[in-house]
C-alpha cells in the first residue's frame, strides 16, 4: 500500500470540515486521487464505459451514453456522478461491483462540483517557478538555499536535523559520491586534521577524472548501454566509443542541454563532429535481433518504440509506453500522440540489420585518409545502385518481379529476414506506398536483379567493403536520417501490422507545443525537451542526482512524475532545484552537485534513533544524513582501490576481469569469456564487458540491471548471495590478499588496513575483534601443513595468510559496503 | 533399497540435520529468515505480496521448459489425416495472412514422423518416441490447443515466462516467490537448472525478476563447478576459519548497529549467517551421488554430468527441501530439418530419448513420495511446429523438420490440483489450428497461479504508476482441467 503525504494533507482538510463555509477543494490533492483510485479504470484513457472518461474536463462534462451528464459544474443535483456514487441500490451504484465511496470522498466530490468542478493541471505539467526561500527555526543551519526547504519541512514535523557527520565519515561519503572511489587516507588526514577546506576538497573531486567514470554508470543504465546486441545470440557490439563519450562529456561538464541535444540529434546539427555523431549512439543501444527467421521490420519498429519510451522515461519521467496500445490510463496523453512522437524517430536508416548499419567508422591515424576515401567511394556506389534501380527499364522489371514473388525461387533470393516486409510492401499498390516503403523495396530489389550494371556495381562495392574492413576500423552504430520522412501510422493496439491513421511528428497537447520555427525532426524534439518551457526535464534530472546522493528521490518514482507517481517529499525544493539548475547552474551538473554536497542537509550524520526511524524509516524528510549500500560498481572498485590493485587506465574496449567458467552458453554462439591480462583485470567496473543475457555475475548480484532496456532506479537488496561474492569471488579474494600485503608493510597492520578501507582508525573493540581473528587464523596456518594454507601466494607465510583472513573480514564489514 | 528403507534412512539423517541447523541458527535465529525470501525483502524495505488469496492446491512448481518448440505432431497430437497428405502442396487457404519464421512460398505437407498408440485407462495417444511416458498418461492433463502470439524463440520464451514478449517483466518463478516466499531458509526459493548445451534463447531474463527486487530472481544452480556461484570458500580457508571470520564480521557489525541504529545492518548480519548455512545446504541438496541405485536407474542419472536426467532428480530433491519454484530448461528442440542436429529424424529423437525416462521418473518418484499431489509439474515449449515441411534451401535433404508455429501446440501438466488422464482442447485433422479448448499462454499462467492459490488479477506489483501482473490484462483460468 502506497502511503503518501496526500493522506496528511487530506487529514488537514477533514479537520477543517466543521467550518461553516465549505473549504476550497483542491482537484490535485483531493479529487484526482479519488478519480484515479476508484473511477478511471473504467472511465479513463483505456475503457470509456458508458462513453464517459474522467481524464479531461471537456470529456467529463459531455453527456454519456445514457444522455445524462456526469458532471454539471455548480449544479450538484444535475450531476449524474453524484447520484450514482451515492445510490442506495448496489445495482446502480458506482463504482460497479465494488465497495462504495466513503462519505468523505462523496462530500469532496459534492463540494468540488458545487464549486464549479474545475480541473487542475497536474503539477508536473506546469513549468516550475522559483519558490520563495522559506523562513526557518535555525537560520544558522542554512548553508545553501536548499537547506531552508529541508529545514522548513522538519520544522513543520517538529524534527531537528542531525549534527554534522564526523569529518572522516563525511570525506568518505563525498568522495564515494563524487568519484565512486573511497578517499586516500592522506586526503582524510589533510582535510580533517591538516586544516584543508572541505570546499576545496570537493572541487578537487569534481575535477578528478574518476568523476566522469562514476556518474557515467548512472547515465549508462538510462542509455541501456551494453557490449552486446541482446536477444538470442546476443552477439558482441562495438559501441564503447559511446561509453567513453559519456565519461568525457561529464568530465568536461558539458551543460545538460547540450548533452541532451548531442545524444538525441547530434547527427542533425550543422556539420556534426565525429564526437557529436558518436553521441547519437545513445539511441543505438537498442537491441538488434539476429535470431534466424525474425522479421527485421518488426524489430526495427521495436527499436523505435524503445527509443520513444526511453526518451520519455529519461527526460520526462513519464510512462509513455502505456500510450503505445491505447490512451494513457491516468495521464493526459492520447494514443495518437504516442505515434506523433514516434514519428520523430521513425525516419532513421537503421533497420535491425546484423551489421548494425549505419555506423561511424574510425581509423588509426595512418590509414584514416584511405579509410575515408573508401567510405566515400562506397557511398557513391550505393547511390549509383539506387539510381540504376530507379531507371525506367529496371522499374518496369521490378513491377514484373513484384508479381512473381509467390514463387519460391524468386522470393528465395530476398534475404530471409526481409521477405515478410517485402511481401507487405508489394501488397500495397505502388501509388499508396510511403517513400520509406518504396525506398526499402528498391533497396531489396537492387540485391536480387541480375542486371549487368548492377552486378558490376555490387561487385565493386564488395571489393571496397573488404578493403575497408582490412583497415580495421572501429565501427560505432550511430543515428542517421533518411533523406525523407518515413510514413508513420498509429498502430492499432500497438501492433505494427495494424496500421491506423497516418500522423506527423509532434509533441503531446498536455505539454507546451513545439515552437513554430522548430524543425519537425529529432533536433527540434531535443531542443523542445531542454527549452525553458518544458516543465519536466529539469525536475526529472535534478531528481535523479538527488536520488544518487540521498538514496531516494524527492519524487521517489524517478521514472514516473505522472498523476500515479509517488508524491513529492519537498515540492518547493524540487522546483527550486529545477529552476536553479537551469539558471544559476546553467545546466551544469558539477555546479549542481557542488551546491548539494556543500549543504548542511548533505553533511548530516546518518545516525538514527528508534523514534526517528519509526517516523521516517526511509529518510524521506532528511533529519539525518544518507546511509545506504554502495552500487555494484562501487563495491568492486572500492575493494580494488583500497587493496592498491585498481588500474587508473581510462577508456577503450571493454575488458573481461575473471568470472567463473562456463557461464557463456548462448545458442548459436560459441564465444567465450577471455580473461583480460595484467592491468586490464583491475580496471574500474564501468569498463567491464557487459553482455546483456549473461551479466557479469558479481555485479548482477549487487543489483546492476541487464541493460536490455532503460532503468531509472536500481532497487537495492541485501542477500546472502552478496555475502558469497565479497567473501569468495576470486576477485575479492585477490583484493584481500593484496590488501594484506599492504597491511604487512605497516608496524600496526590491522589499524593500517582498517584505515585504508574506512579512512578512519578502528575503535578499541573493533581492533580487538580483528586482532583475535588474526591470532586464531595465525594459529591455524602455523599448525597446518603447507598444502592447506595456499590462500597467499608466498608459500609458508602464516602471517600473510592470517592477515588475508583479516583483510577479507574488513572488506566484508557493513561499514565498508555502505555509504554512511 | 526400496522406498520404505530409503525413507527410514532419510528420517534418521534428517533428525540429525535438523538438530544441526537449529543449533547453528541459534542466537541469530530470530533475525535469520528465509533465504532470498519474504523477510529478507521486508527487512530491506521492499514489498512483498500478502500471501495466497485462497487455499492453494499446489505448493510448489517444477516447470520443464523444452526450449526450441518441440513438435506435438511427433509426440502427443495424433493426426492420421496428415499422414495421408504427406508430400502434397499445402493449400493456399492455410497460408493466407500468416507469417512464418522460415517458410516462404508454398510448402509441402509433412506426415507425422512417428507411430501412435493409446495408453492407460484414459486412452491417451502417445508416440513411439516416448515409451516411458506411456506409463504415466493417467496422471497427466494434456492441453492440446495451446497458442501464443510469438513465432521467434526469444520473444516467445519471454511471453511464456514473463507474460510479455518484450523484456522487463518479472518471470513466473519471481511472481510466485514474491507471492508465497520460501519454505526453506537455507536454499533459494527459485532455482533454475539448465541442460541441452545452451542457455534459454532469451537469456537470464526468462528467470529474471524484472521490476521486482532482485531477491526474487531465479538462482541458477549448476552441476559442474560451484553449484551456486561463489559458494565455495577460497582454497585454504577451512570451514572453522570461515565461521570465525563471519563471527568477527558480525560482531563488529552488531556493535556498529548499536552506534548508528540502521536496521539494514541487522539484515546484513542475518544474510551472512544464511550464506554460511547455504554453503552446506546447497551442495547437500545438489549432490545426487548418495541417491540409492534404484533411483539412478529410474531416472537414468549419472552423478557429475550436466544432463536433463540429473536436473529432474535435482528438481525432486529441491522441492522435497521446500524450494518453491524449480525451473528447468532443456535446449535443442528446434527441429527445422536444416541439419542433423535439428531434424525430426535427428536431434529431435535424441531430445526425446534424453527426456522420456527422467520426466516419467520424476512423476513416479514425486508420486511415490506423496509429493505429486501438491507439486505442479508443467511440461512444454514456447510454441508448436507447422504440419508443413520446412525446406529452407529447397534442395534435397535427408533431414526433415517443421517451422515454428504459434497457433497451436501441446503442453501438459500433472500433480498439484490438476486432473490426471484428461485432454483439454482439440486440433483440426492436420494439427494446424484449434477446433476447441484453446488456451492462450496467459490462460496457462492464470491457471498456474490459481493452483497456487492466487487470483491472477490480484497478484500485482505497482510499477510506473500502475499495478502490473503476470497475465498483463488477459488470462482466464482453465477450470476444465482442475481436479
Amino acid at each position: 500500500m502506497r502511503v503518501t503525504p496526500i493522506g496528511f494533507v487530506f487529514a488537514l482538510a477533514l479537520l477543517s470540515w466543521g467550518c461553516t463555509r465549505t473549504p476550497e477543494i483542491s482537484f490535485n490533492q483531493q479529487v484526482r486521487p479519488i478519480l484515479n483510485e476508484r473511477c478511471v479504470d473504467c472511465h479513463g484513457g483505456i475503457r470509456r464505459q458508458g462513453d464517459l472518461s474522467l481524464l479531461f474536463r471537456h470529456e467529463a462534462l459531455e453527456a454519456g451514453e445514457s444522455g445524462k451528464k456526469a458532471i454539471v459544474p455548480f449544479n450538484v443535483d444535475e450531476s449524474e456522478l453524484l447520484r450514482r456514487v451515492s445510490h442506495a441500490d448496489p445495482a446502480h451504484r458506482m463504482p460497479k461491483d465494488d465497495l462504495p465511496l466513503s462519505e468523505e470522498d462523496i462530500q469532496i466530490l459534492h463540494a468540488w462540483i458545487e464549486q464549479g468542478a474545475m480541473w487542475e493541471d497536474h503539477w508536473a505539467y506546469v513549468a516550475p517557478v522559483r519558490p520563495e526561500v522559506p523562513e526557518v527555526s535555525d537560520p544558522d543551519w542554512i548553508r545553501e538555499p536548499m537547506d531552508a526547504f529541508v529545514l522548513a519541512r522538519l520544522d513543520q514535523m517538529g524534527l531537528v536535523p542531525q549534527s554534522e557527520a564526523e569529518c572522516p565519515v563525511l570525506i568518505r561519503r563525498v568522495t564515494l559520491d563524487l568519484t565512486g572511489l573511497p578517499p586516500q587516507p592522506s586526503d582524510v588526514q589533510s582535510v580533517c586534521q591538516g586544516g584543508g577546506s572541505y570546499e576545496a576538497y570537493v572541487d578537487s573531486l569534481l575535477s578528478s577524472p574518476s568523476y566522469g567514470e562514476r556518474w557515467a554508470s548512472m547515465w549508462l543504465d538510462l542509455a541501456r548501454y551494453a557490449d552486446s546486441k541482446g536477444y538470442e545470440k546476443d552477439i558482441g557490439r562495438t559501441i564503447w566509443h559511446y561509453r567513453d563519450w559519456v565519461i568525457r562529456a561529464l568530465n568536461d561538464d558539458m551543460p545538460f542541454d547540450q548533452f541532451t541535444i548531442e545524444q538525441l540529434a547530434g547527427d542533425l546539427l550543422p556539420d556534426p563532429t565525429e564526437n557529436q555523431l558518436i553521441a547519437t549512439a545513445f539511441h543505438r543501444n537498442t537491441m538488434t535481433n539476429t535470431e534466424g527467421g525474425t522479421d527485421d521490420e518488426e524489430f526495427r519498429v521495436a527499436a523505435v518504440i524503445d527509443r520513444v519510451n526511453t526518451t520519455w522515461e529519461v527526460w520526462q519521467g513519464t510512462t509513455f509506453a502505456c500510450v503505445q496500445c491505447h490512451g494513457h490510463p491516468y495521464d493526459p496523453f492520447v494514443h495518437q500522440e504516442y505515434y506523433e512522437f514516434f514519428a520523430f524517430f521513425n525516419s532513421t536508416t537503421d533497420r535491425d540489420l546484423d551489421n548494425e548499419y549505419p555506423t561511424l567508422a574510425q581509423f588509426e591515424d595512418d590509414v584514416a585518409a584511405d579509410g575515408h576515401a573508401l567510405i566515400q567511394e562506397i557511398q557513391m556506389i550505393e547511390d549509383a545502385i539506387i539510381a540504376r534501380v530507379e531507371t525506367d527499364t529496371l522499374t518496369a522489371q521490378r513491377r514484373i518481379w513484384e508479381t512473381t514473388l509467390d514463387q519460391p525461387e524468386v522470393i528465395g533470393r530476398v534475404q530471409l529476414m526481409q521477405q515478410n516486409e517485402v511481401k507487405r510492401i508489394v501488397a500495397t499498390p505502388e501509388e499508396n506506398r510511403g517513400d520509406g516503403q518504396q525506398w526499402m523495396l528498391n533497396y531489396v530489389y537492387a540485391s536480387v536483379n541480375d542486371d549487368p550494371i548492377l552486378n558490376r556495381l555490387r561487385e565493386e562495392k564488395i571489393t571496397k567493403e573488404r578493403a575497408l574492413q582490412a583497415l580495421n576500423p572501429i565501427q560505432t552504430p550511430i543515428m542517421q536520417d533518411l533523406p525523407f520522412q518515413r510514413r508513420t501510422h498509429v498502430f492499432e493496439r500497438g501492433s505494427f501490422l495494424l496500421k491506423g491513421d497516418p500522423v506527423h511528428p509532434g509533441t503531446p497537447d498536455a505539454l507546451p507545443s513545439l515552437s513554430e520555427d522548430a524543425p519537425r525532426n529529432r533536433l527540434g524534439m531535443a531542443q523542445w525537451l531542454v527549452s525553458g518551457e518544458n516543465p519536466l526535464t529539469a525536475r526529472v534530472v535534478v531528481n535523479r542526482f538527488w536520488e544518487q546522493l540521498f538514496g531516494t528521490g524527492i519524487v521517489e518514482s524517478l521514472e514516473d512524475f505522472g498523476t500515479q507517481g509517488l508524491e513529492r517529499s519537498h515540492p518547493d525544493l524540487l522546483d527550486y532545484l529545477a529552476v536553479s539548475f537551469q539558471e544559476e547552474h546553467q545546466w551544469k551538473i558539477k555546479s549542481l552537485l557542488r551546491s548539494i554536497v556543500r549543504s548542511s542537509t548533505y553533511r548530516q550524520s546518518s545516525h538514527v534513533t528508534d523514534p526517528l526511524l519509526e517516523m521516517d524509516p526511509h529518510n524521506r524528510f532528511l533529519a539525518r544524513g544518507p546511509r545506504f549500500r554502495l552500487t555494484a560498481e562501487q563495491i568492486r572498485d572500492q575493494a580494488l582501490h583500497v587493496s592498491g590493485l585498481l588500474s587508473s587506465t581510462m577508456y577503450g574496449p571493454s575488458v573481461m576481469p575473471p568470472q567463473p567458467d562456463g557461464l557463456w552458453k548462448n545458442p548459436y554462439d560459441n564465444r567465450t569469456w577471455q580473461v583480460s591480462d595484467d592491468d586490464d583485470r583491475y580496471r574500474r567496473a564501468i569498463y567491464t564487458y557487459w553482455r546483456r543475457t549473461i551479466p557479469y555475475p558479481s555485479m548482477a548480484t549487487f543489483d546492476s540491471p541487464s541493460r536490455e532496456f532503460c532503468v531509472s532506479r536500481r532497487i537495492r537488496t541485501n542477500t546472502p548471495l552478496q555475502a558469497l561474492v565479497t567473501l569468495n569471488d576470486p576477485v575479492f579474494v585477490e583484493a584481500a590478499t593484496a590488501l594484506a600485503h599492504r597491511m604487512m608493510e605497516s608496524d600496526d597492520p590491522i589499524t593500517a588496513g582498517y584505515i585504508y578501507a574506512m579512512g578512519i582508525a578502528p575503535n578499541q573493540n573493533e581492533l580487538e575483534v580483528l586482532n583475535s581473528l588474526y591470532l586464531d587464523a595465525l594459529s591455524h596456518y602455523s599448525q597446518s601443513t603447507l598444502e592447506a594454507n595456499m590462500i597467499a601466494e608466498e608459500r609458508g607465510s602464516p602471517h600473510l595468510d592470517a592477515m588475508t583472513v583479516v583483510a577479507s573480514a574488513i572488506l566484508n564489514l557493513d561499514q565498508f559496503l555502505m555509504k554512511s | 533399497m526400496n522406498l520404505i528403507q530409503e525413507a527410514q534412512h532419510a528420517y534418521l539423517n534428517r533428525v540429525t540435520r535438523r538438530h544441526f541447523l537449529k543449533s547453528a541458527g541459534a542466537g541469530l535465529g530470530a533475525i535469520a529468515f528465509s533465504a532470498l525470501g519474504a523477510d529478507t525483502v521486508r527487512a530491506s524495505g521492499a514489498t512483498m505480496a500478502d500471501g495466497p488469496h485462497f487455499a492453494p492446491k499446489a505448493k510448489r512448481v517444477i516447470f520443464l521448459h523444452m526450449a526450441g518448440g518441440p513438435s506435438p505432431l511427433e509426440l502427443f497430437d495424433y493426426k492420421p489425416e496428415l499422414a495421408r497428405l504427406d508430400g502434397q502442396d499445402c493449400p493456399e487457404s492455410l497460408l493466407e495472412g500468416k507469417r512464418f519464421a522460415f517458410i516462404r512460398g508454398i510448402p509441402k505437407m509433412l506426415g507425422p514422423q512417428a507411430t501412435f498408440q493409446q495408453y492407460g485407462e484414459s486412452g491417451a495417444w502417445m508416440s513411439n518416441h516416448l515409451p516411458h511416458m506411456a506409463n504415466v498418461v493417467d496422471q497427466i492433463a494434456f492441453l492440446k490447443a495451446m497458442h501464443t502470439d510469438e513465432f521467434n524463440h526469444a520473444p516467445a520464451q519471454l511471453l511464456v515466462h514473463s507474460g510479455s514478449p518484450r523484456l522487463g517483466r518479472p518471470s513466473m518463478g519471481s511472481w510466485v516467490t514474491y507471492g508465497l516466499g520460501s519454505e526453506n531458509e537455507n536454499l533459494p526459493a527459485f532455482v533454475v537448472l539448465l541442460s541441452g548445451g545452451a542457455a534459454p534463447d532469451a537469456g537470464a531474463s526468462v528467470y529474471g525478476s524484472g521490476f521486482l527486487p532482485t531477491v526474487y530472481q531465479g538462482v541458477q544452480c549448476r552441476t559442474k563447478g560451484d553449484p551456486v556461484l561463489f559458494l565455495s570458500d577460497p582454497d585454504g580457508i577451512p570451514r572453522h576459519l570461515r565461521r570465525r571470520s563471519i563471527d568477527a564480521i558480525n560482531a563488529i557489525n552488531r556493535q556498529h548497529h548499536e552506534e548508528v541504529g540502521d536496521p539494514e545492518i541487522l539484515t546484513r548480519i542475518s544474510q551472512y549467517e544464511m550464506a554460511f548455512r547455504m554453503q552446506t545446504s546447497v551442495p547437500e541438496a545438489m549432490d545426487i551421488s548418495h541417491e540409492p541405485e534404484y533411483i539412478h536407474q529410474m531416472y537414468g542419472t549419472e552423478p557429475g554430468e550436466t544432463a536433463f536426467s540429473n536436473n529432474c532428480l535435482l528438481a525432486r530433491r529441491l522441492v522435497e527441501r521446500g524450494v518453491r519454484f524449480v525451473q528447468l530448461f532443456h535446449w535443442g528442440w528446434d527441429s527445422h530439418g536444416a541439419g542433423e542436429s535439428e531434424a525430426l529424424n535427428g536431434g529431435f529423437l535424441k531430445r526425446c530419448q534424453e527426456t522420456d525416462q527422467p520426466v516419467t521418473a520424476l512423476i513416479q518418484d514425486l508420486d511415490q513420495r506423496g509429493l505429486l499431489e501438491d507439486t505442479l509439474v508443467i511440461w512444454g515449449g514456447e510454441f508448436g511446429r507447422t504440419p508443413m515441411l520446412e525446406n529452407r534451401t529447397g534442395s534435397d535433404n535427408p533431414y526433415v523438420g517443421r517451422d515454428h508455429h504459434s497457433d497451436v501446440y501441446t503442453m501438459w501438466m500433472a500433480g498439484g490440483g490438476v486432473q490426471g488422464g484428461i485432454t483439454h482442447g482439440q486440433t483440426d485433422e492436420i494439427g494446424y489450428s484449434a477446433v476447441n479448448g484453446r488456451v492462450h499462454v496467459h490462460d496457462l499462467q492464470a491457471t498456474i497461479l490459481h493452483l497456487l492459490g492466487f487470483d491472477h488479477r490480484r497478484l500485482t506489483y505497482p510499477f510506473q504508476g500502475r499495478d502490473f501482473r503476470l497475465t498483463d490484462v488477459h488470462g482466464h483460468v482453465v477450470h476444465e482441467i482442475l481436479s
